[in-house]
């Protein structure tokens, strides 16, 4: 697809850098020749190749075309009798414009259509990722959602039948699967959000560490009031730049994973300490640990089929981490997960303590 | 018989105004229903409702309009009901009159918690000569505020707060169960010209943490609310845990 009218004028720093680095570097090639020797042929044929560069590696028509005269006109000037004069009676002269001119042209169409594929690649590269992460999910909302409908249904039919313990049995779980597609629709919205451009626009401020977990903590304590989670934190108020929500829905979801997922777990810590230039927070549980082979592609989510075993886990931890993924990167901060000598696993992510621009 | 208290739920949604209702009668109120804005303020302006529940995302109109109309020539607590992502909304409809806000989803314990403070407050407000300072003792679990000496002790020992320190504390003492947003606080006790800078509330509601809390970051009596402000747990003892 030929670029589009207002492609055809696209400036930018980078490319004006590049054309006026490769022109000189051209000028400089043709002085340093015409000491040794008269340039009148090289000439042409440097700047030939300077456009055919410049038009190769700029963006639009404009630079190619730009250096195109440029060059004629400086090969003119400087570097073909007479010297230091412009002279355009020179035999074959408007062939030697037409030939700059057309290789520009030319260049500048190749380029346009070689960002054009990549481009293409990767939005389809998007949209599959997009349709494996709607199939994880369309697939994951099923399970809560037929069981509310059976819990539900059951409760109306069988109204006179079931006994108060039986009932609220079934309501609790209603409430239960409830929340959890509670979780599992911010995490999607999360997704949108993440997806609408590469480079995320996060609303940070610099929010206090201790205030991040208490409000993170009284939400999780609403949902799971059994669990206790041991809290540690500097001694000393840290203030770390952050969209808040997003790193509060990281926890959430890495402390919903710690009870949902890690088999055997009684116990949940979360530790916030002082790195390097960074805040490093650690989810800790004590439970089995997470199988080495899933340790590689954690938190890629849902990139293939097989990676979803029917039955086991039809709650999906994928999505989940690859949204805390998402988030992190978003920071310019690392997300990793180990398993504890002591047995269980930890995630740690950090937090650059700099905004970076 | 006590006269129950009359609260308004301003909500397009019929299955969620059908379940706070339910939950309302069950506790005692007598319940109004608007589904629109301008069917809301009609309620408002005839049958007078002790509160509000106001949904922020009404087709009609703004909430925020409603607020800004209704704080004109009234005080009724409004409680204001919003999405998660919404949070500068909340903001702004606190800033703007609305005495506090619950997120959807929510719990009914927790809606239950925010009408009971919101409405506890108004009678107070109502019985009370128009003082700004507070008098009295204020207990919360372990935490005890004596207003007249200006002594704060937790589980008996004293702590000893600056002046700034005390006067915050005192703030969201004077209101327990309701969130305070940051501007609000700010504007209180450093004056309307700090604005924009977050910082030194911060600073000092840490050092307060430190004195009064056993554990900042899981605090007992002085709630965060990310993004919006601070809330001071509330004594109500028909709650399990403070909120």
């Amino acid at each position: 697809m030929p670029l589009k009218r207002r492609e055809w004028f696209s400036f930018s720093l980078r490319d004006t850098l590049v054309t006026l680095l490769l022109l000189l570097g051209a000028s400089l090639l043709c002085f340093l020749l015409q000491i040794e020797n008269a340039t009148d042929s090289y000439a042409f044929m440097v700047f030939l190749l300077a456009v055919f560069l410049i038009s190769r590696f700029t963006y639009g028509y404009f630079y190619g075309t730009c250096s195109a005269f440029i060059s004629v006109l400086a090969t003119n000037f400087f570097f073909t009798y007479p010297y230091r004069n412009f002279n355009f009676t020179l035999p074959g002269y408007p062939l030697t414009v037409l030939c700059m001119l057309a290789v520009a042209m030319i260049m500048g169409a190749v380029t346009s259509r070689v960002k054009q594929a990549e481009q293409t690649r990767l939005d389809v590269e998007k949209e599959r990722t997009r349709g494996n992460l709607l199939r994880a999910v369309s697939h994951d909302l099923r399970t809560p959602l037929t069981s509310i409908l059976g819990a539900s249904s059951a409760i109306i039919e069988n109204d006179g039948v079931l006994s108060r313990e039986e009932r609220l049995k079934l309501l609790s779980e209603v409430k239960e699967d409830a929340e959890w597609l509670i979780r599992m629709v911010e995490n999607l919205l999360t997704v949108t959000r993440m997806d609408v451009s590469a480079s995320v626009k996060l609303h940070k401020e610099p929010e206090a560490v201790e205030e991040l977990l208490a409000d993170t903590l009284q939400k999780f304590g609403k949902r799971f009031p059994d669990w206790a989670v041991r809290v540690t934190i500097p001694g000393e108020l840290l203030l770390v730049p952050m969209d808040a929500m997003l790193i509060e829905q990281v926890l959430i979801n890495l402390l919903e994973n710690g009870v949902l997922h890690a088999k055997g777990a009684t116990l949940l810590a979360v530790s916030v300490h002082l790195g390097p230039g960074q805040a490093v927070f650690e989810v800790m549980d004590n439970g089995a640990g997470i199988p080495p082979e899933r340790l590689e592609t954690l938190f890629q989510g849902v990139s293939s089929r097989d990676e979803m075993e029917p039955g086991d886990q039809h709650r999906n931890m994928g999505i989940g981490l690859s949204v805390c993924a998402a988030i992190i990167q978003a920071h310019h901060g690392t997300l990793t997960a180990r398993n504890n000598p002591a047995g269980g696993a930890t995630f740690q992510f950090t937090l650059p303590l700099e905004v970076s621009p | 018989m006590k006269t129950k208290q009359r609260i308004l739920i301003v909500e397009d949604e019929r299955n969620i105004a059908s379940f706070i209702s339910t939950i309302l009668i069950a506790n005692q109120y007598e319940v109004l229903i608007g589904m629109s804005a301008s069917d809301a303020l009609m309620k408002i302006t005839s049958q007078c409702p002790d509160l509000i529940l106001l949904d922020l995302g009404l087709p009609d109109a703004d909430g925020m309009n409603i607020i800004k109309s209704v704080r004109e020539w009234s005080h009724t607590p409004i409680i204001v009901v919003s999405a998660r992502e919404r949070e500068r909304d909340k903001v702004a409809a606190l800033d703007m009159g609305a005495d506090d806000y619950v997120t959807k989803p929510f719990g009914t314990s927790e809606l239950l918690a925010r009408v009971r403070a919101a409405l506890r407050h108004a009678e107070n407000s109502q019985g009370s000569a128009a003082g700004l300072t507070a008098t009295g003792i204020f207990e919360c679990g372990a935490l005890v505020i004596d207003f007249d000496k200006r002594r704060i002790t937790v589980g008996g020992q004293e702590a000893h707060l600056t002046q700034i320190e005390f006067k915050l504390v005192a703030l969201l003492a004077r209101y327990p169960g309701r969130v305070l947003t940051y501007d609000y606080l700010i504007t209180h006790i450093w004056g309307p010209h700090v604005k924009g800078d977050n910082q030194i509330l911060r600073v000092n509601m840490a050092n307060i943490r430190r004195k009064l809390e056993e554990n900042p970051a899981q605090p007992k009596y002085l709630l965060t609310e990310m993004g919006v402000g601070y809330r001071m747990a509330d004594m109500d003892p028909g709650m399990e845990e403070p909120s």
